[in-house]
């Protein structure tokens, strides 16, 4: 049987093609499960999983406990709100605690970039990143590109636009690693404050009129702005930015094409889309969810299978 | 302490006549007594016999850290001094990182105090403002009375400019030398990494080269209305040596250093958030590694300085964000400019400096004090920071190849040699 070539899953960079096409090979299989009427496989019975959420999160918590339980293995949740970490314990200290408890695997989302790799060299288990800072997101992106492959049959030679705030984004980074694995066009758009500098560097083009992004693409992907990442204010207000990069149906009408509108959630309505996209037929947001729960459940079924 | 060095090349470029020779070296009493060819062995000196071993004047660092007062579990003066003069130091000035800061005179004699008697000759750095926080001068004019050398707020940005004028302007009337940290700290934002290719890639903040030389190039215009002396420590980008050059081409009266990792580091060994990697300035590109050993080549950057930070381990063993930034780098000194320049010109940078400071230089010739650094600088070893004599064990030098060896020092009447 394949296997994935990492014991973990810490970032897209640190994987390659054939590790994407194992995961949705998988996931196409679990997808199917979780239509079934019976939701549930007893493949992972004897692991154990630790959810260790740094910062808020609803929907990715919730789609790894969702993934976690249809593959029957055992779950905890650890919330830092409620922790010893405001009592000044460390990283190490807290996710060694809970492994001394016989924890197998850890999904970790920690407001710093590079908390899943720094973990992954100091404790004994597998780790899945569910977001470190502005760093990697991996899982969300791969749910993208499954949702992309699903809509279009390939990624491969799809032109893809990632619209809003790049700069604090692990989703688009993670998107844009993933993307250009798969043989994708990827452009970014949004406001200059809010570009990297150095973007393109990571093979991705720079467009800052919405307008001509959507003209290019067969899929946008919206984002968040990420409002309590900021230290001070990158445009001048909530309107400002919609003027010029929230989508709305009149200009996705303008549009002489059908292009594909994905968000990663959650959604502030009114602001990078409208109500009346982010419900319309061309829209994939729910797909995406959906998408998640197989995509998470191909992830952990392959990293347990390593432990194994 | 009388010692009999036997074999030794000596490396001096300011003495033609002792430069690159093979001499014996009697010691009498902390003195050089006698430098010759062929000398015999005299009963009551102790004989050091190293292989290949080299010998200069003691060396200088212009930036170090240890940890007392305040952060004693970094590194404490007197082990930090045995470091120093392991690696071939015999004059190092502290920096103001302490806790308290050292902005009185107090805190100056007290350091001056705590270092006495050892083999490595410390000279304290007072803050230039009041605590360190950028709002009112310090006692400049007591603090040099009693031995301070300079004034710095360790890397802490002067962000008033009027302030940098006044200070500029204020220590003439003593010759002071006045440090301006380069870094504007308002494009710096909460940037820990050099802005580029890497730090796009982990999605960690980016501190643009600009925030330097923004920073530099007001510095600099402060100065020439100013007049005066101006130090600025650790440099990190190609477009600072430009600005520097152009300001020292222009006649004012400017030094700067560039710290040892930056000469031999890039910010691609990110990669893996490795927190003692994790240093300011932040580590920068190839580009500006390239400039920079031009400009210690060409003259423009006056000074390295190993820019050595303990920290414990607390501190370094956590997130990157969260991590303190610094590395341990007295040992690796010599290694690493060794490697890159030879062993002439990494002597020269070795013992450059001390007159920018007002510390004494040393001479090695007969009748002098005996202020030696002993070396090899043949072979090459791979640091293992775990046999650092360091109290803090954070280093980027870790495991990368060091070309010589330091055998120890000699200096205020004390030997102290590498185990």
């Amino acid at each position: 049987m394949s296997q994935l070539s990492v014991n973990h899953l810490l970032g897209i960079k640190y994987i390659n093609k054939q590790d994407i096409d194992l995961i949705f090979e998988t996931a196409d299989h679990f997808k199917e499960v979780i239509n079934r009427s019976i939701k549930k496989v007893p493949t992972l019975r004897d692991i154990t999983i630790a959810n260790i959420f740094f910062e808020n999160s609803t929907r990715t918590r919730l789609s790894f406990e969702l993934a976690e339980k249809r593959l029957s293995a055992d779950v905890v949740n650890f919330s830092a709100g409620q922790s010893s970490v405001k009592k000044g314990e460390t990283l190490i200290d807290t996710v060694n605690n809970i492994l001394s408890m016989k924890v197998d695997m850890v999904v970790m989302r920690h407001p710093n970039p590079g908390a899943g790799i720094f973990l992954s060299k100091h404790v004994n288990a597998s780790i899945i990143n569910a977001g470190d800072g502005a760093h990697e997101h991996p899982t969300q992106a791969l749910l993208d590109s499954y949702s992309i492959r699903e809509k279009l049959g390939d990624v491969k030679g799809k032109n893809v636009v990632i619209v809003g705030d790049i700069l604090h984004s692990r989703v688009a980074l993670s998107n844009i690693f993933a993307l250009r694995l798969q043989g994708a066009n990827v452009k970014v758009c949004g406001p200059k404050t809010l570009i990297p500098k150095y973007i393109e560097s990571l093979g991705v083009g720079v467009e800052t009129n919405l307008v001509k992004a959507l003209e290019w693409c067969h899929v946008a992907n919206m984002l968040r702005v990420q409002n309590e990442r900021m230290d001070i204010s990158y445009f001048p207000s909530t309107r400002e930015y919609t003027q010029q990069f929230g989508i709305n149906k009149k200009l996705l009408d303008s549009i002489n094409k059908d292009i594909i509108i994905m968000h990663p959630g959650p959604i502030n309505r009114g602001v990078e889309i409208t109500s009346d996209v982010a419900d319309s037929d061309q829209s994939v947001i729910l797909n995406q969810v959906e998408n998640g729960v197989a995509i998470r459940m191909a992830v952990i079924y392959l990293l347990a299978s390593k432990i194994k | 302490m009388n010692l009999f060095l036997k074999s030794a090349t000596l490396i001096d470029a300011s003495n033609t006549s002792l430069h690159g020779k093979k001499r014996d070296i009697l010691i009498k009493n902390g003195k050089i007594e006698k430098i010759a060819s062929r000398l015999e062995a005299v009963s009551g000196y102790k004989e050091i016999l190293l292989d290949n071993l080299h010998v200069s004047k003691g060396w200088f660092d212009s930036g170090v850290c240890f940890g007392e007062p305040g952060f004693e579990e970094r590194e404490t003066i007197a082990n930090g001094l045995h470091v120093a003069a392991a690696s071939g130091f015999a004059d190092i000035l502290l920096n103001p990182n302490t806790a308290p800061k050292p902005d009185s005179s107090s805190h100056i004699v007290f350091l001056k105090e705590r270092a006495s008697g050892q083999s490595c000759n410390l000279h304290p750095m007072g803050t230039m403002t009041a605590r360190a926080k950028g709002e009112h001068l310090a006692e400049l004019f007591d603090m040099q009375n009693v031995g301070a050398k300079a004034f710095y707020d360790f890397k802490t940005p002067i962000t008033n400019a009027n302030l940098l004028k006044i200070a500029l302007l204020y220590a003439q009337n003593f010759n002071g030398l006045v440090c301006s940290y380069p870094m504007d700290n308002h494009i710096k934002g909460k940037g820990l990494v050099n802005e580029g290719e890497v730090s796009t890639k982990l999605g960690l903040k980016g501190i643009p080269a600009l925030a330097e030389e923004l920073q530099i190039a007001r510095d600099l215009y402060i100065l020439e209305y100013t007049g005066g002396q101006l130090h600025i420590p650790t440099i990190s980008t190609a477009g600072s040596v430009k600005l520097i050059a152009a300001a020292k081409k222009k006649g004012l009266n400017v030094s700067c250093s560039v710290a040892l990792h930056h000469l031999c580091l890039t910010d691609a060994i990110l990669e893996e958030f490795d927190t003692d990697f994790k240093v300011q300035p932040p580590l920068r590109t190839p580009r500006d590694v390239k400039a920079l050993i031009k400009g210690l080549e060409n003259g423009t950057i006056d000074l390295v300085t190993s820019d050595h930070t303990p920290i414990d381990i607390e501190e370094k063993r956590i997130e990157f964000d969260n991590a303190a930034f610094g590395s341990i780098a007295l040992e690796n000194s010599f290694g690493v400019l060794n490697k890159i320049f030879g062993k002439e010109k990494a002597i020269s940078l070795l013992t450059k400096g001390r007159k920018r400071f007002n510390i004494a230089e040393p001479e090695l010739k007969e009748g002098a004090l005996a202020c030696l650094a002993l070396f090899n600088p043949e072979g090459e070893l791979t640091y293992d920071v775990a046999h650092s004599a360091s109290t803090s064990k954070n280093s980027l030098y870790k495991n990368m190849p060091m070309h010589g060896k330091v055998y120890g020092s000699i200096n205020n009447g004390r030997l102290v040699l590498n185990p």
